[in-house]
């Protein structure tokens, strides 16, 4: 009892600690001769400004400098400078088969996960009796743990016992070793990631179509324009901001995959996934250095594919503030 | 006015910060001692080491809730007998290693832990454990007395002659085998069991429906209802190699002659194992479960660690435990997986924290299946400790006797992870041929050990 009062009396330091430093933030900008109304809000938020810099700013730079040294964990760190990242490109056998699977697996999965959930909102974008809970027996899929999931899929994909294998002998396919076998585990992985578009995706998505205005779909339907055409000129352009935040999050998300991938442990002829190998070599071999760099690459691809993907975004993207002159070109209001 | 009172907040503030989110350290709560003691291996930081009062000491094991109960009778009778410590214990079987791993790099660690052999050798050379060479020569306690344990017993957890850890369990692979299905077929494990007689008896085991054993005419492999063994990268293609006479890893460490013709050998009897239909298709095995297969009658001899206890835990069939087959000239060689407990090396009382350790120590090696010492590891006394398993110990304590661990270095998870994924898991998985593999592999092995 007594061990417990001492660490529940430190844990309520905490708080107080950090109402202190917000009151001292704010008599320093007071200082500093801040408006009242700017000093309060600062000192609000510094609780969050705090863990943000400590829990995560902090480290994320920690982790570049460490990239560039040998950590292990334990010692002191020695500066090997580039090393790390020209073994990685030069001569690591495990990070190319790494890189591969994990872009092949964002590519079959994006639009797998975008265009599912988006066709998934609209079956349930439909006032029909008992749609609401249609809608709350498709988001309970969202709220499973990771690994509750993963169990799930292992099952489904069992060769012997499993409904894929059973629906798939029905139209005579043998029996696939799913993860066994390195030609079917990306296969299985983009299946289990159908998994996904039942979920926060469709949510966004509903609500996105939701908010169209109906006086659009009306004089479409005065002029003659069918369901496709209506889908096609009015909802995509109308949620188009809403499919690219969606194509952002889901291309990250699929660039992180790990608990599943973890769990099911398959082939590892197959390749590891970036975040696994990560894993591997920070916690398994030690070599947190060569770690924090593989993590840096990871980040440096996604950065790389996600600006690709604002930079094409232009062309296809519809915000409300924008009008378009009768050449195509974009002003904004 | 202002500045003073901004100043003395903030000097409050990060004051308290740092009291609040500061860890009272690894170990002792209660002490006396204000001065942490030194990690000094000599032993003569007694008076930092040892406290006038009861320290708490604090144990992290991976224990799940049935065996940690089971360590916390032994921990409440320690700590009713010492004058100087409380055992207090922490079990986190969930991703134990990534969490001790994590609080011994923060500072923030137990002062004793369970720890794998594969980890123990990591932590050794990185001095995360405490050297306990000098108090163990110096302490006269039973568990501290070197010459009793075996010769492999402390091979992860020794660098340079130096001793990091203490075993607590030594794990010796053993054939499980279902008797009333060797009794059926007339087969009989005799001293000369080796690796002909070993395949031959897997064939005469391996049934069809109809009940007709692998080789006889009309035998139906389509309809296989019982397998002479099972293999899926366990057990260790390393022990086979042993077995023939090879090495994986050379014993100074310089490079893997898994090409010789002994390493070799033992390569193509797992394949051999692998392709003869003996063994069930990794997606057979996969599916209903490696070591259920056995449970359920599928498989007729299993080989595990001996306190997987599957002779006491199966019920359909008489479950019996023999040593593994000798290989082809007589070599005997089997696994031993090893397991060991470390003191903290930045622990504020390493004296007390090493009585604590050579305590539980002596009570765990009475507790497991097996203990690495000879005294308490003899048949007829494991016997009398685990009278539920006589007939098993015979076997056993035979495998201790020539059972080996792997060679464990602070960076054998490279090795191992190089061994696995681009040569096992393609033999296991893949249908990779030996022969065609070990080439390739073997400059990335030797690559690995530099």
């Amino acid at each position: 009892m007594e061990r417990y009062l001492a660490t529940f009396g430190r844990w309520l330091l905490v708080p107080v600690c950090l109402f202190i430093l917000g009151l001292g933030l704010y008599y320093l900008m007071r200082i500093l001769r801040w408006d009242k109304q700017q000093a309060t809000g600062l000192a609000l938020i510094s609780p969050w400004l705090f863990g943000f810099i400590g829990f995560t700013a902090i480290p994320i730079f920690y982790s570049l400098y460490l990239s560039f040294t040998d950590f292990s964990l334990f010692g002191k760190e020695k500066w090997v400078g580039f090393g790390n990242y020209i073994k990685l490109f030069t001569n690591d056998i495990e990070f190319w088969p790494s890189v591969r699977i994990t872009l092949s697996y964002a590519v079959f999965t994006l639009p797998v996960g975008v265009f599912g959930s988006l066709l998934v909102a609209l079956l349930i974008n439909r006032e029909i009796r008992g749609i609401r809970i249609f809608r709350t027996i498709l988001y309970l899929t969202a709220i499973l743990p990771d690994t509750a999931v993963a169990i799930i899929w292992r099952q489904l994909f069992n060769g012997e016992s499993g409904l894929i294998n059973f629906f798939l002998s029905l139209f005579g396919v043998n029996k696939i070793d799913w993860f066994g076998n390195p030609k079917y585990v990306l296969p299985a992985f983009v299946i289990i990631s159908v998994w996904g578009i039942f979920g926060t995706n469709t949510i966004i998505f509903l609500a996105a179509l939701k908010d169209v205005s109906k006086a659009l779909y009306e004089a479409a339907e005065i002029d003659g324009a069918g369901g496709f055409k209506r889908f096609i000129h009015i909802t995509i352009p109308q949620i188009s901001s809403v499919i690219l935040v969606q194509v952002v999050m889901s291309l990250i998300g699929s660039m992180q995959m790990f608990t599943v991938a973890q769990f099911l442990r398959p082939t590892t002829q197959a390749g590891l996934f970036m975040n696994q190998l990560v894993y591997t070599r920070g916690f398994t071999q030690l070599h947190m250095g060569e770690a924090s760099a593989i993590a840096w690459v990871l980040f440096v691809i996604i950065l790389v594919l996600t600006l690709l993907v604002f930079r094409t975004s232009p062309a296809w993207v519809h915000y409300e503030t924008e009008v378009k002159d009768v050449k195509g070109i974009k002003n904004v209001r | 006015m202002k500045r003073l009172c901004f100043l003395c907040t903030m000097l409050l503030a990060v004051a308290i910060l740092f009291t609040a989110c500061g860890t009272t350290g690894t170990t002792g709560t209660k002490g006396t001692s204000d001065t942490p003691g030194t990690a000094a291996p000599d032993g003569k930081s007694a008076a930092q080491g040892k406290p006038s009062e009861k320290v708490e000491v604090k144990l992290s094991t991976w224990a799940g809730s049935e065996e940690a109960a089971e360590l916390q009778e032994i921990i409440d009778r320690l700590n009713k007998s010492s004058d100087t410590y409380i055992i207090t214990q922490d079990s986190n079987p969930a991703d134990y290693e990534t969490r001790l791993t994590t609080q011994l790099s923060g500072n923030a660690g137990p002062d004793l832990f369970w720890v794998s052999a594969s980890r123990g050798a990591q932590f050794a050379a990185r001095g995360v454990m405490l050297d306990i060479t000098d108090r163990l020569s110096k302490s006269g306690k039973p568990a501290a007395n070197l010459d009793d344990y075996y010769d492999s017993a402390f091979g992860p957890f020794k660098v340079n002659g130096k001793i990091y850890a203490l075993p607590w369990i030594m794990q010796p692979v053993v054939l499980y085998v279902n008797q009333d299905a060797l009794d059926k077929a007339g087969v009989v494990i005799d001293e000369n069991w080796n690796w002909d007689r070993f395949m031959e008896a897997a064939k005469k085991l391996t049934l069809d429906k109809n009940g007709k054993s692998l080789g006889e005419s009309g035998f139906d492999k389509n309809n296989i209802v019982q397998w002479g063994f099972t293999l899926n990268g366990w057990p260790p293609v390393q022990m086979f190699i042993w077995q023939a006479g090879g090495e994986v890893i050379a014993e100074d460490f310089s490079s893997s002659p898994i090409d010789t013709p002994e390493a070799l050998m033992g390569f193509n009897f797992y394949r051999e194992l692998l392709d003869s239909g003996v063994v069930p298709s990794q997606q057979t095995i996969r599916d209903r479960g490696f070591d259920q297969m056995f449970r359920d009658g599928q498989v007729a001899m299993f080989m595990g660690g001996a306190a997987d206890s599957l002779d006491t835990k199966v019920e359909n069939f008489k479950c019996v435990v023999r040593e593994v087959p000798a290989g082809p000239t007589g070599i005997k060689a089997t696994f031993v997986d090893l397991l060991g407990m470390g003191i903290n090396s930045k622990t504020k009382y390493p004296d007390v924290a090493f009585e604590a350790l050579v305590d539980l120590a002596e009570e765990i090696h009475k507790w497991k299946v097996m203990p690495p010492r000879k005294s308490i590891g003899s048949a007829e006394n494991m016997q009398s400790l685990h009278p539920e398993r006589k007939d098993a110990f015979p076997a056993i304590v035979n495998s201790l006797e020539y059972s080996r661990p792997y060679r464990f270095y602070q960076d054998y998870p490279d090795w191992d992870t190089v061994f696995w994924n681009q040569l096992m898991d393609p033999i296991v998985n893949n249908n990779g041929k030996p022969e065609e593999l070990v080439p390739k592999v073997k400059p990335l092995l030797d690559e690995a050990l530099k």
